[in-house]
């Protein structure tokens, strides 16, 4: 599903994000890419989403490779990843239900479509009650929801989580952690990068542990060791 | 596709305009304040034209034939000079006209009403008031008129007389129209940067958003067409903030402009009401088209996630 080829990525002046990288994730896998700050993972999700590319190596997302991606086709990509981030990236001035259907929207997907959809996956998330809310009268777990249902309203095959709990309490974070065990039950690939130790040992899923952009351990049913 | 990707940038453009009311006012103001400084010059441009065609407009030669003249012979004069290209108009005013006019000025001068009653027969002669298009033809009209065939019948011309003046008005007047220019040039260069800065900071504004709409899979162009038109819509609405603002600022000022310039007859509202579309249609497309591509380089620069 998911092929980093020897990648290689380095940051101006002479920041040596990824060294040589082999990472290899299959179909409806859920795996872990831990490792402190600064080690390269969340290097991993922007290059997964082409907001970066590699200087060296071969990225390979759904049997497409990536490497060279042209400008105009970073939509199609992202379309077909759904992602998840620490600050929940919600577009402040549009409600629930706008924030999810402009996923939908992007891509031309009719009004009559969207309107039959979009509820139904924010009953999914738990939100079909807060539809017309905006971002800021929603707390942190359900923003972080609103954002789920985002990613997943395009059924993607991958869902990259990039610290999906970092800004949340641990009563929500473990519901949001729930509500991504759910997602990969049913065959979506979850990739989550997290520092979180509880969260990441309490998941007993693959674990690739990053250090000084290098994959320093890469277990099966890992544990977040550092 | 198209349809549904044009309408909802449409529908993006009013919703933001609308969820960003403040900021969508305060673009307005701004523009409108531009537009209006820019309209306040349209306003001194019409004022120094219509000065300007009023000191034009008083300006003649006037040509006094000897008292021997026959009519017959003034009226083939003025015949021969209205072929000229340079002439607009030539009144004839004959020696009765000439007479009673002249009585009529000097009605109350006792010594000039005796002295014509004691005059045999009218001591005036027939005369020629000639008016050119331009102030620089009265050269050429006054080269006509200095044929040797006409010399022995005109007693004296009254371009001699202002012919100075003529000269300084025709340059002061082409100063004034090179000034106007000038200013108007600066004028839209420093509206067109106002504009420029307005919509930078307005799209500034957005660049969160923007961001995350690159992220969710959203194309340049699906980004890019909502504040496009986001913009073009304030530039309208500032446009017609602006119209009605000159129009009732006219309408309270127009009742005095003419004691205010001395009899001059300037109707401004008229000179809006019959240069309404080149005036504002030039300013609403000169918006629209500033608009695009502020917009569109304001955006460029984050539309690069």
């Amino acid at each position: 599903m998911i092929h980093l080829i020897n990648v290689t990525k380095t940051f101006e002046p002479k920041t040596v994000a990824l060294k040589n990288i082999n990472l290899h994730i299959e179909p409806g896998e859920f795996i872990s890419i831990v490792g402190q700050s600064g080690s390269g993972k969340t290097t991993i999700a922007r290059l997964l989403i082409a907001e970066i590319r590699p200087d060296k190596g071969k990225i390979v997302v759904g049997g497409w490779n990536i490497t060279g991606i042209k400008h105009r086709q970073i939509p199609l990509l992202r379309r077909q990843i759904g992602v998840v981030f620490q600050d929940f990236k919600l577009l402040p001035k549009k409600t629930v239900f706008e924030n999810v259907a402009f996923a939908l929207q992007v891509s031309g997907v009719p009004k009559s479509r969207i309107n039959k959809i979009v509820p139904q996956v924010l009953k999914i998330v738990d939100l079909g009650d807060k539809l017309n809310r905006y971002p800021q009268q929603l707390s942190g777990g359900e923003k972080q929801r609103v954002a789920i249902a985002r990613a997943l309203i395009h059924r993607p095959k991958i869902l990259l989580a990039d610290e999906p709990t970092g800004n949340l309490d641990a009563i929500n974070s473990k519901e949001i952690i729930d509500l991504l065990l759910k997602i990969n039950e049913f065959g979506t690939t979850v990739v989550l990068v997290s520092h979180d130790k509880e969260i990441v040992n309490g998941l007993k899923k693959r674990v690739v542990t990053l250090e000084n952009g290098e994959i320093s351990q890469d277990q099966k049913v890992g544990k977040y060791v550092i | 596709m198209i349809i549904i990707t044009i309408k909802r940038s449409l529908w993006f453009a009013l919703q933001s305009f609308w969820r960003n009311i403040w900021l969508s006012l305060a673009t307005i103001f701004i523009i409108s304040l531009t537009f209006l400084s820019i309209n306040f010059l349209v306003i001194i441009n019409a004022i120094s034209d219509s000065a300007i065609t009023a000191v034009k407009n008083k300006i003649d030669v006037s040509i006094y034939f000897k008292q021997d003249i026959r009519e017959s012979k003034v009226a083939e004069i003025k015949s021969h000079l209205e072929t000229l290209t340079q002439v607009k108009e030539i009144v004839y005013i004959s020696p009765d006209e000439n007479l009673r006019v002249f009585k009529e000025r000097r009605q109350d001068d006792q010594i000039i009403q005796e002295v014509l009653k004691e005059l045999e027969g009218n001591p005036l002669s027939s005369t020629l008031i000639i008016k050119a298009k331009n102030l620089s033809d009265y050269p050429e009209i006054l080269k006509a008129i200095d044929n040797p065939a006409y010399t022995d019948l005109i007693d004296k011309k009254s371009y001699d007389d202002h012919q100075t003046v003529i000269a300084n008005i025709n340059t002061i007047t082409n100063n004034i129209k090179k000034g106007a220019l000038v200013i108007s040039l600066m004028f839209v260069i420093i509206a067109a940067l106002i504009v420029f800065n307005t919509v930078r900071i307005a799209i500034f504004t957005h660049q969160q958003e923007i961001g995350i709409m690159k992220l969710v899979g959203a194309t340049n162009g699906f980004i890019r067409s909502p504040f496009i038109l986001e913009n073009v819509f304030s530039g309208i609405m500032a446009c017609l903030v602006a119209i009605s603002v000159i129009y009732f600022i006219l309408s309270l000022v127009q009742p005095h402009l003419a004691n205010f310039f001395n009899g001059v007859d300037l109707n401004l509202i008229g000179y809006f009401n019959k240069n309404f579309i080149f005036v504002f249609g030039s300013q609403l497309l000169g918006i629209i088209v500033l608009n695009i591509i502020s917009s569109s380089l304001a955006l460029g620069k984050y539309l690069k996630v």
